[in-house]
Formats: C-alpha cells, sequence, structure tokens
C-alpha cells in the first residue's frame, strides 16, 4: 500500500514538472502560434542556473534554508533570457510557420552549447536545497518531502496561471491576441507588449520547471533536449493552446511511465510516443484543444 | 512562395544537361586528386543530398515540412542490418532492392497518416511517428542491438562480382563504392527532375501555392500529398540504404529527432525553392559538421549560429542567393 | 548440459582463490623494480627518426560519464609528459596527442576515428570507455590497419564476436564478465543468506552483461536465489525515483547494480532519501569507478563497491607495492586529484606501449613498424600499479587479479575509499575463461565464452 502511495506521489512529481515545461510552451504556442523547439533548453538553463547559484550560496554560507528563494531567481533569469531574445524572434512571425522552427532549432543548438561554455560539461547539483528538508515516513517506507514541494508548485503554478489567463485584464489581453491578432491590434492593444509578456512567462516556467527539478536530480548536458520530446508529447495529447491539455497531459504522461516502469520496464519510452500517436490519429489537435 | 514557372525551350534545357553532365565529370575524376579521406567525405555528402533531395519535393515542391525524416533514413539502414544479420544478403544490389520497397512501405503508411493534417501538426505527428521508431530501435535490443547498434560490412557490388576482403580492402571498397554512390546519385536527379518536372510535379506546385484553389480545379489534394510522400521517404529511405555500408554500423542515433532537424537544415542550407538547392546543401553540410566538430567542441554554436543567419538573412539558401544575385547580374539566366 | 558437481561453498570460494584483507596480491611476488620511470639504460639501437609519435584519445569530456571517463585522458597525459620529459618514445619521439570526446555518439566517434586516421595521421588510438564502443570501433581500426590500444570499453563482445581475430586492436583493462563475476564472489562471500535478487542495470550492452554473469555465477555460489524485480533506465536516465520505488516494493536482501559514472552518483544520493540502503545490500560492479572526490561522505558504508574489477587507488596500499604509491603520488601532484582505474589503466597503457617499442627496437634496431610492436606486446607482462598486468596474446586482452572492497569513509580522505580488511582479490584466470575457448558461434551459441566456460565447468555450491 504504501508502495502504492509512493508511487503515486512519484508520479505527480514527475507530472508537476512536465506540467511546467509543457504549460510554458503552450502558452506561448497559443498567443504567438509559434512552436519554440528551444523550450525544452530553457528548461535545462534554469537547472543550470539554479544548480549554480545554490553551490555558490552554500559556498558563501548560507544556510540551505534560505536556498529556496534561489528557485524564483533562477527561473526568472531564464524569464530574463527569453525577455532578450524575443526581440530577436519578431521578424518571423509573419513568415512561414517552417523558419520558425528552423529558427528556434538553431536557438536551440546555439543554447545548448552556451550552457556547455558557461557552466562546463560536468553535471551541476543542488543537494543542499534538498536536503534542508526531512524525510517524511508513509507507512513503513520513506519518502523526501521536499518532492511534495515540488508537487505543490506545480499545483500552485497552475492555479495561479489559470487565474492569471481567466480572471484578470492581462490575461483577457493574452486570450484575445491569441483569439485574433490583428483584431486585438484593431482594438488598441499593445500586441507587441502581450508577446514578449507571453514569451516571458512561458520561460518563466520552462526555468522554473528546471529550477525545481534540479535539487533531485543533477542538471546534465543534454537534458533540454530530452524534455522538448516529452513535452511534445504532454501537448500533443493534450492540446496544443490550452493550459488543461497541458495539466491532463502531463498527468497522463507520467502515470504512463511510472506504471511502465513499476510493471513493463521493457516498452516504457515507446508507449509514450505510441500514445502521442493514438491521440493524433483520433484527436488531432488533442483532448483540450482547438484547432 | 511563387511558382516555378518554366518555357520548354531547347535552349537552357540543353544547357541545363551540359552543365550537369560537367558537373558529373568533375566529380567523377575527382578521387585521385582529393585522397582517401576526402573521398569518404564526399561520398556522404552525395547520400546526404539524395536525402536532403527525396526531402526537398516534400517540402519545396508540395510545401509539407516533416521533421520526422529520420524515420525512413533509418529504416533504410535498419533494414540492411536485418538483411544481412538474418538472411545472410551481402549483395548491394539486394539491399536496394529489397530495401526500396521496405522504405516505400513505410512512406506509404506514414504518409496516409500525416497528411491528413498540415502545417504545424503535420510537422509534430511526423516527429511523434519518427520518434515511435527510435524508441523501439532503442528499446527492442535483441533485434535491433539497443543503443550499440548492428554492424554492416562491406557488401559485394555489381551483383556479387566485386568484394572487397584481404589487405587495403578499405582503400578499395572507398574508390569503388564512390562510384557506385555516384551512379546512383546521377540516377536519383534525373528521376527527380523528371518527377517535379512533370505534370504530377507541376500539381503539386499548385497545390502547395494555393490549395483551395487547387481543390476547386479539382486536384485531390490528399491523394497528391500522400504520393509526394511516399516519393519523399523512398529517396530518403534509399539514402539510409546507401549510408549503412560507408558507415559501417547503424544505431538509433540515426533515428533520433535532432538527425531530422540535421536534413531540414542541409535542404535550408541549400535552398529549398531551387532544385539543385538540396544537392548544395547536403555536400556543403556534410563538410560544415566534419570541420565544425574537428575545430571546435563547441561546435553545435557554431551550427546554430549559421541555421539562424541562414533562416535570417539566405533564407533562400545558397543557391537561391546565387540565382537571386545572377538575375541581377544577366538578363536571361534561369 | 548443467550437470555440475556440487561443493561446499566455503571451498568453492577458496579454490576460486579468493583472499579477503589486504594480505593478498596475488601475483605480486617481489617488490617490484621502478621501472614505471627508469630512464633508458641503454641507448637505442638503430637510426630513429625525431618526428612526433601522434596519438589519439577518446573518452567522454562531458555529460555524466565524464566524471568516469576524463580521468582517462588525465593518466594518459601524465604518461605522455613523463616519457616525453625523457626525450620520448626511444629518446627521440616525442608524443603528442589529439583528444575526442566520446559523447559525441556511436555513430560519430566512427568517423572521428576515421578522420583521426586518414587526415590526422595518428600513430595510435587509445582510451574509449563505453562498451557501446568498442565493438563499433574495433574493426574500424583494423580494417585502417591502426595500432588500437584501447583502455575500457569492456564488453566480451569485441573480441567475442566483433573482432575475434584482433590484429591491430588491444584493449588493457579487465575483461567485462569478470566484472559480474567478482559482484557475485563478493556476495556470497559476505552475504551468503542472500536469497532475493533486485538488479538495476543501464538499458545497454553493459548493464545485460553485467546482469547475465552476475546470475550465471550467483547461481553456481549461492543456492536458492531468485531474482525478484529488474529495471533498465536508460543510459543517462537523471530520475530513478520510479526505479527505486520499484526496487522497494519488491523487497529484496540485494541490490544488484551495474549503474555507473555521473549516473551512479545521482542514483545514490536519490536512494538514500528512499532509505533503500537501510532496507537491503547493495552490490555494484562499478560504484567506486569514477573519479574518487566525486561521491561525497554520505554514500552508504558497507556497499560493494565494485571498480570493474581493476583498481582502486587506495590498494595495494602503504609500502607493499611502491609502483602503485609512487603512482598515486605523481598523479595527485599533477592533477590535484586521486586516480581512478581509468586513470591508471590509460597510464599503463603507454608504458607497456613503450616497453614494446623498446624491445622490439633491441631485437631489430631502427624504429619498429606496427607488426613488430604488435609481436612484443602480445604476451607483455607488466607490473602496473594496480598489480601484473599481462596481454594474452590470442585475444589482445589485458588480464589482471580482479579487486573489490566495501565502501567506508576514512579520515584520511575526503570521499569515501574501501575498508583495508575488507578488500577482496580474485586471481583472473579462476574468473575468465581461459584461452582459446570457443567463442560464441562455435560449438555453443551463449552470449559470451565466459558464459559458456561458467555453464561447462563450475561447481555448484550447497549449503
Amino acid at each position: 500500500m504504501s508502495i502504492l502511495i509512493i508511487q503515486i506521489l512519484n508520479s505527480l512529481f514527475y507530472a508537476s514538472v512536465l506540467f511546467l515545461i509543457a504549460a510554458g510552451l503552450s502558452l506561448i504556442f497559443g498567443v504567438m502560434r509559434i512552436v519554440n523547439m528551444a523550450h525544452g533548453t530553457f528548461f535545462a538553463v534554469g537547472a543550470f542556473a539554479t544548480a549554480w547559484l545554490v553551490a555558490r550560496a552554500v559556498a558563501l554560507g548560507l544556510p540551505a534554508g534560505w536556498t529556496f528563494l534561489l528557485i524564483p531567481v533562477g527561473a526568472g533569469a531564464v524569464a530574463l533570457l527569453g525577455i532578450v531574445i524575443e526581440p530577436l524572434l519578431r521578424p518571423f512571425y509573419r513568415r512561414a510557420e517552417e523558419y520558425q522552427l528552423l529558427v528556434t532549432f538553431g536557438l536551440l543548438l546555439i543554447l545548448e552549447d552556451v550552457i556547455r561554455v558557461v557552466w562546463g560539461g560536468l553535471p551541476l547539483s543542488a543537494d543542499p536545497l534538498m536536503d534542508a528538508l526531512p524525510i517524511i515516513r508513509i507507512g513503513g517506507l520513506i519518502y523526501p518531502a521536499y518532492n511534495l514541494v515540488v508537487i505543490a508548485v506545480g499545483a500552485v503554478a497552475a492555479l495561479l496561471l489559470w487565474a492569471g489567463i481567466y480572471r484578470t485584464k492581462f490575461g483577457v489581453m493574452l486570450r484575445a491576441t491569441s483569439q485574433d491578432r490583428r483584431m486585438a491590434s484593431a482594438l488598441g492593444l499593445n500586441v507587441g507588449l502581450v508577446y514578449v509578456s507571453a514569451f516571458a512567462i512561458g520561460c518563466f516556467m520552462a526555468g522554473l520547471g528546471g529550477a525545481i527539478v534540479v535539487p533531485t536530480q543533477a542538471a546534465v548536458l543534454g537534458m533540454g533536449i530530452d524534455a522538448l520530446i516529452l513535452a511534445f508529447v504532454v501537448v500533443v495529447i493534450g492540446g496544443l493552446g490550452s493550459l488543461q491539455g497541458a495539466l491532463v497531459g502531463a498527468l497522463i504522461v507520467s502515470f504512463v511511465r511510472t506504471a511502465g516502469i513499476q510493471f513493463f520496464p521493457e516498452i516504457e519510452l515507446a508507449v509514450l510516443y505510441l500514445i502521442a500517436v493514438v491521440v493524433l490519429l483520433v484527436k488531432p489537435t488533442g483532448l483540450f484543444g482547438s484547432a | 512562395m511563387k511558382a516555378d514557372v518554366s518555357r520548354i525551350s531547347y535552349r537552357p534545357k540543353l544547357a541545363l544537361a551540359a552543365a550537369s553532365a560537367l558537373v558529373l565529370i568533375v566529380l567523377a575524376l575527382l578521387p585521385p586528386f582529393i585522397g582517401l579521406y576526402q573521398t569518404q567525405l564526399l561520398t556522404y555528402g552525395l547520400i546526404a543530398a539524395i536525402a536532403a533531395l527525396g526531402f526537398n519535393i516534400l517540402l519545396g515542391y508540395t510545401g509539407l515540412l516533416s521533421f520526422g525524416h529520420s524515420a525512413f533514413f533509418g529504416i533504410g539502414a535498419y533494414s540492411i542490418a536485418f538483411l544481412l544479420r538474418d538472411a545472410g544478403i551481402h549483395s548491394m544490389e539486394l539491399y536496394i532492392l529489397i530495401g526500396l520497397p521496405i522504405a516505400a512501405l513505410a512512406s506509404a503508411l506514414f504518409g496516409y497518416i500525416c497528411v491528413r493534417h498540415t502545417r504545424i501538426f503535420f510537422g509534430i505527428l511526423t516527429l511523434a511517428l519518427s520518434q515511435v521508431l527510435y524508441s523501439l530501435a532503442l528499446k527492442l535490443f535483441w533485434i535491433t542491438g539497443g543503443t550499440d547498434g548492428l554492424r554492416v560490412p562491406r557488401p559485394t557490388l555489381l551483383a556479387g562480382t566485386i568484394s572487397f576482403t584481404g589487405a587495403g580492402a578499405f582503400q578499395r571498397f572507398i574508390d569503388a563504392y564512390y562510384y557506385y554512390v555516384l551512379g546512383v546519385f546521377a540516377i536519383c536527379v534525373v528521376v527527380m527532375w523528371v518527377i517535379v518536372h512533370s505534370p504530377f510535379g507541376k500539381a503539386l506546385q499548385a497545390i502547395r501555392d494555393n490549395e483551395i484553389r487547387a481543390a476547386f480545379l479539382g486536384l485531390r489534394i490528399h491523394r497528391f500529398r500522400w504520393m509526394s510522400f511516399l516519393i519523399s521517404g523512398t529517396f530518403t529511405g534509399l539514402a539510409g540504404i546507401l549510408w549503412a555500408p560507408l558507415n559501417g554500423l547503424t544505431t538509433p542515433d540515426v533515428l533520433y529527432w535532432p538527425f531530422s532537424g540535421e536534413i531540414v537544415f542541409t535542404t535550408l542550407l541549400g535552398g529549398f525553392r531551387n532544385f539543385t538547392g538540396p544537392i548544395v546543401g547536403g555536400i556543403v553540410f556534410t563538410y560544415l559538421k566534419t570541420y565544425a566538430v574537428a575545430t571546435t567542441e563547441y561546435w553545435q554554436l557554431l551550427l546554430g549560429v549559421v541555421l539562424v543567419l541562414l533562416v535570417m538573412l539566405l533564407p533562400t539558401g545558397i543557391v537561391g542567393a546565387i540565382s537571386a544575385a545572377a538575375k541581377k547580374l544577366g538578363p536571361n539566366s534561369p | 548440459m548443467d550437470n555440475p558437481t556440487t561443493v561446499d561453498r566455503r571451498k568453492f570460494l577458496g579454490a576460486i582463490g579468493v583472499t579477503v584483507g589486504g594480505t593478498g596480491l596475488a601475483g605480486a611476488g617481489l617488490v617490484a623494480a621502478p621501472q614505471l620511470v627508469k630512464a633508458a639504460a641503454e641507448p637505442p639501437k638503430g637510426k630513429i627518426p625525431d618526428t612526433p609519435y601522434k596519438t589519439g584519445h577518446m573518452t567522454f569530456l562531458t555529460g555524466p560519464a565524464a566524471v568516469l571517463g576524463e580521468p582517462s585522458l588525465k593518466g594518459h597525459t601524465l604518461a605522455a609528459e613523463e616519457i616525453n620529459a625523457q626525450g620520448g618514445f626511444l629518446g627521440k619521439r616525442k608524443i603528442e596527442t589529439i583528444t575526442a570526446d566520446e559523447a559525441a555518439g556511436t555513430d560519430a566517434n566512427v568517423k572521428e576515428l576515421r578522420r583521426m586516421k586518414l587526415e590526422g595521421k595518428i600513430d595510435l588510438f587509445t582510451g574509449v570507455i563505453s562498451s557501446g564502443n568498442t565493438p563499433a570501433l574495433g574493426p574500424v581500426a583494423e580494417e585502417m590497419s591502426l595500432l588500437t590500444m584501447f583502455v575500457d570499453g569492456c564488453t566480451d563482445f569485441l573480441f567475442d564476436k566483433a573482432v575475434p581475430q584482433p590484429k591491430y586492436t588491444f584493449r588493457l583493462t579487465n575483461i567485462q564478465s569478470s566484472d559480474g563475476i567478482t559482484a557475485a564472489i563478493g556476495t556470497a562471500q559476505a552475504w551468503p543468506q542472500t536469497r532475493k535478487i533486485a538488479h538495476l542495470h543501464p538499458d545497454y550492452s553493459y548493464g545485460r552483461n553485467a546482469a547475465e554473469h552476475f546470475t550465471l555465477a550467483i547461481e553456481r555460489l549461492l543456492p536458492g536465489t531468485q531474482v525478484v524485480s529488474e529495471s533498465w533506465p536508460k543510459l543517462g536516465t537523471t530520475d530513478f525515483t520510479s526505479h527505486i520505488t520499484k526496487i522497494l516494493s519488491s523487497e529484496p536482501d540485494l541490490l544488484f547494480t551495474s549503474v555507473w559514472g555521473g549516473d551512479y552518483v545521482a542514483w545514490y544520493k536519490q536512494a538514500l532519501r528512499y532509505g533503500l540502503f537501510d532496507k537491503m545490500k547493495v552490490a555494484t560492479t562499478l560504484a567506486f569507478g569514477v573519479a574518487p572526490h566525486a561521491l561525497g561522505k554520505d554514500h552508504p558504508e558497507g556497499v560493494l563497491a565494485g571498480v570493474h574489477a581493476n583498481y582502486h587507488f587506495t590498494y595495494p596500499g602503504g609500502d607493499r607495492w611502491p609502483v602503485n604509491k609512487a603512482f598515486v603520488q605523481r598523479y595527485f601532484k599533477r592533477w590535484n586529484e586521486y586516480p581512478n582505474f581509468q586513470s591508471e589503466g590509460s597510464y599503463v597503457t603507454l608504458y607497456m606501449l613503450k616497453m614494446a617499442i623498446e624491445r622490439a627496437n633491441k631485437l631489430i634496431g631502427g624504429w619498429p613498424d606496427d607488426e613488430a610492436i604488435i609481436g612484443q606486446l602480445e604476451g607483455l607482462g607488466f607490473d602496473a600499479p594496480s598489480g601484473y598486468l599481462y596481454i594474452r596474446p590470442d585475444n589482445h586482452q589485458g588480464y589482471k587479479d580482479a579487486v573489490t572492497g566495501f565502501s567506508k569513509n576514512n579520515a584520511e580522505y575526503p570521499f569515501p575509499t574501501w575498508d583495508p580488511n575488507r578488500i577482496i582479490t580474485i586471481p583472473i584466470r579462476n574468473i575468465t575463461a581461459p584461452a582459446n575457448w570457443p567463442k560464441p558461434g562455435n560449438g555453443h551459441n551463449e552470449s559470451t565464452a565466459a558464459a559458456d566456460w561458467i555453464k561447462k565447468t563450475w561447481p555448484k555450491a550447497m549449503g
């Protein structure tokens, strides 16, 4: 029984991180109609930046508990990176979609190596942050409390995003721009500002995903490329451009992966892609998406 | 994107044929002058050109961007490995004869699934399908060898008459294989030329330029797109078939999605609006990547910058830029 | 075919020659002469060119495998510098090295090897850590007639199937099957009450080989064990939490794992938080294979911490084997860190090459061609820091006595090392198939010659 609870918690943990990445991807696509191939790499930048900050802070004597504050800093750094990059992408909004995919793919290649230049080739970890929280007992087994924090962060982020998009004026602007850019612009909305904001928020989400996951595992080169493909699977299942889709998709992918590891260790990867293909065939816009 | 309206007149065609023959002759004469390593590299380049040529009928002529072409390349490569291991076949001709229909079948299947969607969803669907294959190749190690891949030793050429064993075999193989690939490459170019200049090719371009109008004209959009996909995947599969013996082994890396990205990069580099673009792109990219890797450990950065600059400044690729410049300079250039 | 005799388990272990504790140094004999830094006693014969000797070294320089692979380059560089300080090979040819990052992937590595030879004109190719790469690179080296001395890439598959009659290819560190068998022997010796075993291995040839040979050996050393769970994370996995939970759910007595490098570091830290080490014993093939400082003192004690049956810098310790003490000192002085088995392997590679070149030169004079060097390498014995190393002529594989130990925190080092009272050494000839034992495909279809040899010749323990 405890095992079941722990595997459920493991799935929720993984889903939390996936949701953050996928929601960012979906948001950017929903508002700006760009598929950002470098999105996974933004996730990686968040992980590396946070791990580096934590290591420096601890070396400078900061007590481990305070390092939690570095998580939003790491995510914020990625948002800043997004704000810097977005203007470079502007010429491509009106161009054919192919060019956007290619430019963001080029961005992926560049950022992957920038990570290496800045942080080196070896994995970076942020253990002090995770070990600052206790280990709790569940039945006869133990479980790190930090993972519960990750789950909470994911849930809170989902809530805040939903509130932000559906309950605030800014959210209205976002939705208006995503539905009809020309009309929104004609009505006086500063579309450029909306775009930058959407991109920054999307990058922040990806960076946050990296920041909260890195204490539990190290930041390694190539983590962005793996993450991107998983994020794609999530939004394919959930629907590109849909917040609920990102949430539901993340949960499905995560639980299927855990079930695969527990019961069918041989095929964990293939099952995920197959599900994506099936969904694409049956409802190509995803469970919650619209064309 | 404007359609390429060419009149049927003899002069330009003759000039074109002469120019192509010249290029072919130059390529055929190169090996003794450039040495073993460069010959081997050029062979890789020709194979990349074939893959890009196939890819471009889908992108340049039909307007569909696939991010999953690594699937067909990989299917071609792995078919050979299976034919070798399970059926003991060593003949290059048999590899092509059997491998090509397999690649065609896969393209037909994937195409049928994918062409009902367009734009982003088409791209994502092709990506997802190729990754299904990738994960299968990775996990089913008792069939595919997993991450270690499968060895593909030197095949026999020309229906078993030429084989490569003993001392100096590697050198002889590269020398012979270069010409073999060059021959296949020439055939591919001719075949593709005929296809894109046929009424079928014109129809593809019409669909690409204005889908609705084409539909009104009575063209069956899905059917034409599917056939384009089929041809595209088959050519890329042929490239994979040619690649495996040169590489000596095939691994799941060739199915991984960044490799599809490379194929796209290659086509864009040369220019996807011209027939010769992908050919130039294939060869140039092969050299670009090899020397980037050899020169700096940050070769991904280098390639990424090249790609971004390409899209920003030279979106029509090398050939596109050259032909635009030629248009400005000469009155009658094609 | 399985109709083995049964023996008493303790006698079995004794027959294999297992010695526990720091005393065993099978094959040590006398104190070794410090041949590693001995200047050439006599001048070389004949005319030697003074062109540089170019080597290509390929290892993991980035990614999680780098904590295990990058020291290989450090060992190589140290040896090259020492040899060059005496003028280079035969006092005339200095060693130059070009490096490549093995993390580029098998395909790219094959291309890079070709480039190194055809364009870079290297004389020797060395390095290579991953078992996925040596079977791909070996045949390429053979067809280009390039002298190749792999440091690792230990899979039996290389000389069993991929290059069954190697001419130019050699491999220095122990063959992989001995890795799993060593872990099994360590388990049987320390935890004979083990019955339920869980497996956790990276999903590629190394992991599968480790699982298979461990199981073959443990079935014979400990009667009545069963496998209660298996997990096969992809190489490079960073999140092991679901795998860890699954292992816990199967309630094993022992976990056997061949996860290595940065993956292992990530895994043990995650496993600590789930309390895995309190619930079961853990046996590994490569826990201590990484550069020693990559492990923290949070690493649990009492884990069977394998070093790929090759070398841990603390053993042989003290003054018992001065070659090792001197090597560790010089390595630490140069790199400010301690060596791992890859550093020792690559270091020894260049010195064995040096010895072969010198011997060939003594016989024929002038700079020996590759054939002559190969002739000297075959059957070459050498007193390495790890012990006596022998290159068997039939398969060009290096053999040294296997060693493993149990993790313990010592005040002397800022990272865990072995408990000096519990180090296990095993004569290598007792856990590897002998020369000319039929390879897979010759009368049997086992995955390795070693597997066939175990099945046909090992008895079963009882009690």
